[in-house]
This record gives structure tokens, C-alpha cells and sequence, in this order.
């Protein structure tokens, strides 16, 4: 028994050394989603800088607050949502970005920046994936598309629909078919934004934000809300299926690079964000993940397929409608209170 | 009496809702659309996929290791907990019982977040090391349970037997009580195998850098990866978790 345990002891320690600081080649923790980044990129930068990049992954922001804040360390860069980057800077985990080690910084999309970021001057984070919510639908079978949020009140389509089910989406959806903000905290906004969805509800099959994929791949559903790089994903095998954000606005979610407080590899962590952040880079993991990396001087280097996809670079006008969704914090509960009674209708 | 068709109807049905959807599942995994909509060619392509990823297959080997590891340890101390439990009685054996079958009823997201802490505040880095140790800890359990279970039908007049014809203790447990035990322990190591390599929940909180299993790297692919990618895994994955199952199940026919 005891061999057994020191053998499990020795293990834990060999894994504990391959993993920290011991050996020649300094290692680069990343937390962050699984295929988000071109595998190949990874490799140039391990042989450009002599070390090694370690990917660990996550399946929610929430749980990877949990964890971090639960005092879980040794990872260098994680790439949560802006809003959860916001949180966690709040919460003292983030360390401030070194512009100085940054000058790749300056190819960063300055009307995203402006308009949508929420640490604008990427104090402590720095964007990386851009995706926004939108209307899926299939185009042999949907007469007279048209890229609003209006579809929602076709009868003809009735029960062939879904919204997703996703309190903040999809009373932003309804917020933003009524020209208000879908971060509003009026009362009386979000109890007509509630009804507005109530009567969507009459049309749709279900709330539904895991199934619509295969859904609208299958033709079971013929329009369907849901993010960007899912519906895209979708659009690029089936030809029958469109994809468009509502000119009404949607809102637009945002991916973002951060470095922990707690990070021992501060210099290298700074060096891989920059290296991202080359415009050549950014342009291969746009390409790669099917979102879009806000980096202006990348834009020149995308595939013509990309540059013109509405979806994927939201013509102006369309952008200056569209929000990111932030945490209310308080307010929240008029959201939920609004979401319980259409659930209950 | 005419006997009843109901139980046979019922055990057909609840058999079907248990396994269409797998079998569903690794029909979805040979075709060739990337959506598992509709039905678009038999195809090998995600399995061809599936080799060529070099972070899944970093997964496994880290599930495999955790699982083995996790696997021979709880095996020795389980059939100890459960032989202490089966021959000794008193109070504290009864402290013993509940503490052993805590971890079988306690929800899995506070035993991650409790192991979390325990390990940060104590300053052990994460890692595979991490990971075994919060598998051992729910191994044990499965595994002293099954083997009491088994050791319920033990006939204790063979040890004295086995004394009676000079055997000492020594010999008494390796030559008798092991060989008898050893189909319920060996069951008791399928399940503890199982269990811990598809564990995400307590895995996802007492993993450290570079040290992702498959249950949390598949859990994070769901968000934007593709999802036949892991139709491909899962039938890998059933075939080996049914493979160890139906040999688990022939220690136990064996022994009868």
C-alpha cells in the first residue's frame, strides 16, 4: 500500500516539475476554450521564443471564475468574455497590461475599441474573438426573408422557430426590435420587451440554445437565434441555410486575453498577446475559428469570402445599433422577474 | 395464472431509452456531416479527425494515467475499508461505514470546490497529482462497498479453517481470502476505472496546468468545436467502457 501511494506520490511530483518552473525551457500556461487558436501558431511561437505553450481549457466562464477565484493557480493568460474580464478585474486577479511590451496593441480595431469594449483603453484586457446573436433560417423554404427581428411574428412559420433560451439574448432581441438598449434598467421598457416576447412565444416551437444547430443543419426548425460562429459554422456545409444579424441591432459578445495577477511568466505572457495580435496571426485564427479577431490591419490579409460576409464584418450602421451585453448587477432581477413571467405564460 | 406481457413490454422499453440514443450516437459519429442533421454518406472522417488532434489525444493519455493511478490505489485501500467493515463491528467501524459512504452521496460540485480548497490552502500545486488524489478519495467508496457486498456471501468458517490446517495469516490471506475476494474486487476496479476517467465535475476544479483530461476538454470543444468530433470519441470511448464492463461481468459469472 505504501508503494502504492509513494509511487502516486512520485507522479504527482514528476507532474508538479513538468509542469512548473523546472526544466530549460519556460512554459506558457493558457486557460481557454477548446480549437480557439490555429494549432500551427502555437508551434511558431514555441520554436520563436524557446518555450513551451501548455493549453488547459474551460467550458464556462463561470466555472472557470470558480476556480480561479477559489485561489487555483499557475496558469499565465486566460480568455474570458468581456463582461467576466470585467469581473475579474474588479476581483484584483487581473495584472495590468505593459503597453510598452505591447506594440502590436496598436493594430487593435479602434471603432470596436470605441464603440463596443468595455475597457477601452485595454488597461487589463485585450479583445481577441469577436462573434455576435443573429437569425438563422433555411432559404428554400422561408418566403420572403428579412433580416429582422420581426420574423419572430410570422404566423406562417409558426412552430417551425426557436429563440434562444437565454434570458439576457433574448429580451435583448425583443429590447432592440423596440429601438431600446438591450442593457436598459427601465421598468417599463423591460415589461414591454416582455411582451413583445410573449407574443413570440405564440410562434415559436421552443426556447432552445443547445439544439438549434443540428436543428436548423436538419431542416427540423427553418429559423432559429443563435450566435454567429455556430450559425456560420452551419452555413458553410449547407448551403441552403443563410445567416444574417437583424438590422434592428443584436448584441455582440467579445472573447478577451488577460493576464493573472498571480502569473510567473508575466514577460512571456505579454509576448504571446502581442504575437497574437500580428496582424498576419490574427488573420489565420479568424480564418481558423470563424469569429473575428478585431485587428484592423489583419482585415487586408482575410479571404475575400470573410471580408464580404456581412455576418462576420457588420456593416457600419448595423454596428452602431448593436451592444455588448454587461452585467446589471442589482438590476438583473428586473431581467429574471420579466423572464419568469413569460416563462409562466 | 396467465403471466403478464407488462413486465416484458416495460423492460424492452426502458431498455431502448437507455441505449437508442448511444447507438444513435454512434451512428451520427460515421456521417459525414459535420451537424449530425441529416444524413449525409457513412464516413471515417471524424475518426481520421480524431487522431490527427494532438490535444485530445494529450487528454487521454492524462485521463488514462489519473484512472490507473486512481484505479491501484483506492483497489487496496477499498478492499481494506471493506474487509474492516465486514469483520470488525463496534462504534467506530460505524464512523468508519459513513465516512466511506459519504462520498457516494455528497453532490460532486462540492466535494471539486472543497478539494480545491483544501489543496490550495495547503499549497499542492495542481496537477495529475491533484487529480489522482480527489479520485482515490471517490474510488475508495465504490470500490469498499462492492467488495462488501461480495463479502456478504464470505463464509468466515474458512478462516478458521485455514488456521486449523496451519496456514498463518500471511498465507490465510493470500491463499484463501484474496482468491475469493478477488472477482468482487475486480469488479470494484472496473467501476472505480470507469468512474473516475469519464469524472468532469470534481476533475474540472482540482486540475492544474497541463493537466486537461478528456471529460474537460470535450466539455469545453461543446462551445465551438465540433461536435462530431466527439460522436467520434464517445463511440471510442462506449467501446472501451462496454469492453471493460462485460469482462468485469465474467469475474462475477465466474466466480458463481
Amino acid at each position: 500500500m505504501m508503494r502504492y501511494i509513494f509511487r502516486s506520490m512520485l507522479a504527482a511530483a514528476m507532474a508538479a516539475g513538468l509542469v512548473g518552473c523546472g526544466g530549460a525551457r519556460p512554459a506558457l500556461h493558457l486557460f481557454t476554450w477548446a480549437d480557439y487558436i490555429e494549432p500551427g501558431l502555437i508551434k511558431e511561437f514555441e520554436q520563436a521564443n524557446g518555450c513551451r505553450v501548455v493549453i488547459d481549457t474551460f467550458d464556462s466562464n463561470e466555472s472557470m471564475y470558480a476556480k480561479l477565484k477559489a485561489g487555483a493557480r499557475g496558469y499565465d493568460i486566460v480568455f474570458p468574455s468581456s463582461y467576466m474580464a470585467s469581473v475579474m478585474q474588479k476581483e484584483g486577479l487581473l495584472a495590468p497590461m505593459d503597453h510598452a511590451l505591447l506594440p502590436n496593441l496598436a493594430h487593435v480595431d479602434r471603432e470596436y475599441l470605441a464603440q463596443l469594449a468595455l475597457d477601452k483603453e485595454m488597461k487589463y484586457s485585450v479583445p481577441y474573438m469577436l462573434s455576435n446573436s443573429g437569425i438563422a433560417y433555411r432559404k428554400s423554404k422561408v418566403e420572403r426573408f428579412e433580416p429582422s427581428w420581426a420574423m419572430f411574428d410570422r404566423a406562417d412559420l409558426a412552430g417551425r422557430m426557436t429563440l434562444m433560451n437565454d434570458m439576457r439574448e433574448t429580451m435583448g432581441a425583443a429590447l432592440k426590435s423596440l429601438g431600446h438598449s438591450l442593457n436598459t434598467t427601465d421598468e417599463a421598457q423591460i415589461a414591454q420587451a416582455r411582451d413583445v416576447v410573449k407574443r413570440w412565444k405564440r410562434n415559436i416551437a421552443k426556447f432552445d440554445s443547445e439544439q438549434y444547430k443540428p436543428g436548423i443543419a436538419s431542416a427540423e426548425f427553418l429559423v432559429v437565434h443563435g450566435y454567429s460562429g455556430d450559425l456560420l459554422q452551419v452555413a458553410s456545409e449547407e448551403e441552403d441555410v443563410g445567416y444574417a444579424p437583424p438590422k434592428e441591432g443584436t448584441s455582440v459578445a467579445c472573447d478577451d486575453l488577460v493576464i493573472l495577477a498571480g502569473s510567473g511568466q508575466k514577460a512571456l505572457a505579454h509576448a504571446f498577446i502581442n504575437f497574437l495580435h500580428d496582424p498576419a496571426n490574427a488573420a489565420k485564427n479568424t480564418e481558423c475559428v470563424q469569429f473575428l479577431c478585431p485587428n484592423s490591419a489583419s482585415y487586408a490579409q482575410l479571404p475575400e469570402e470573410i471580408r464580404s460576409n456581412p455576418a462576420i464584418f457588420l456593416p457600419e450602421e448595423l454596428r452602431q445599433k448593436c451592444e455588448v451585453i454587461i452585467d446589471l448587477g442589482q438590476d438583473n432581477a428586473k431581467y429574471v422577474r420579466a423572464w419568469d413571467q413569460i416563462k409562466a405564460d | 395464472m396467465r403471466r403478464s406481457r407488462l413486465p416484458l413490454l416495460a423492460g424492452i422499453g426502458v431498455l431502448l431509452f437507455l441505449y437508442l440514443p448511444m447507438v444513435a450516437l454512434v451512428a451520427q459519429s460515421f456521417n459525414a456531416s459535420r451537424f449530425g442533421g441529416r444524413w449525409m454518406g457513412f464516413s471515417l472522417k471524424w475518426y481520421a479527425r480524431l487522431f490527427e488532434n494532438r490535444p485530445i489525444w494529450d487528454a487521454l493519455w492524462n485521463s488514462l494515467f489519473v484512472a490507473l493511478v486512481g484505479t491501484g490505489v483506492s483497489v487496496v485501500l477499498g478492499t481494506l475499508s471493506g474487509w474492516a467493515m465486514h469483520r470488525y463491528r463496534g462504534g467506530l467501524q460505524r464512523v468508519h461505514h459513513s465516512l466511506v459512504y459519504a462520498p457516494l452521496v455528497v453532490p460532486d460540485v462540492l466535494m471539486g470546490i472543497s478539494l480545491l480548497l483544501l489543496f490550495v490552502n495547503s499549497g499542492v500545486p495542481l496537477g495529475l497529482g491533484t487529480i489522482s488524489l480527489a479520485h482515490i478519495t471517490f474510488c475508495i467508496s465504490y470500490v469498499a462497498f462492492v467488495v462488501l457486498g461480495r463479502l456478504q456471501e464470505f463464509d468466515d468458517s474458512v478462516l478458521d479453517a485455514a488456521r486449523d490446517l496451519g496456514a498463518g495469516w500471511w498465507t490465510t490471506f493470500w491463499r484463501v481470502v484474496l482468491p475469493m475476494l478477488a472477482p468482487g474486487i475486480a469488479s470494484g476496479a472496473v467501476l472505480a476505472f470507469t468512474l473516475s476517467i469519464d469524472d468532469f465535475v470534481i476533475t474540472f476544479f482540482v486540475a492544474g496546468p497541463g493537466s486537461t483530461t478528456l471529460p474537460v476538454h470535450v466539455y469545453s470543444m461543446i462551445r465551438h468545436g465540433t461536435p462530431t468530433l466527439i460522436n467520434a470519441l464517445s463511440g471510442l470511448l462506449m467501446a472501451v467502457t462496454f469492453g471493460l464492463v462485460l469482462l468485469g461481468q465474467r469475474f462475477i459469472r465466474q466466480s458463481r
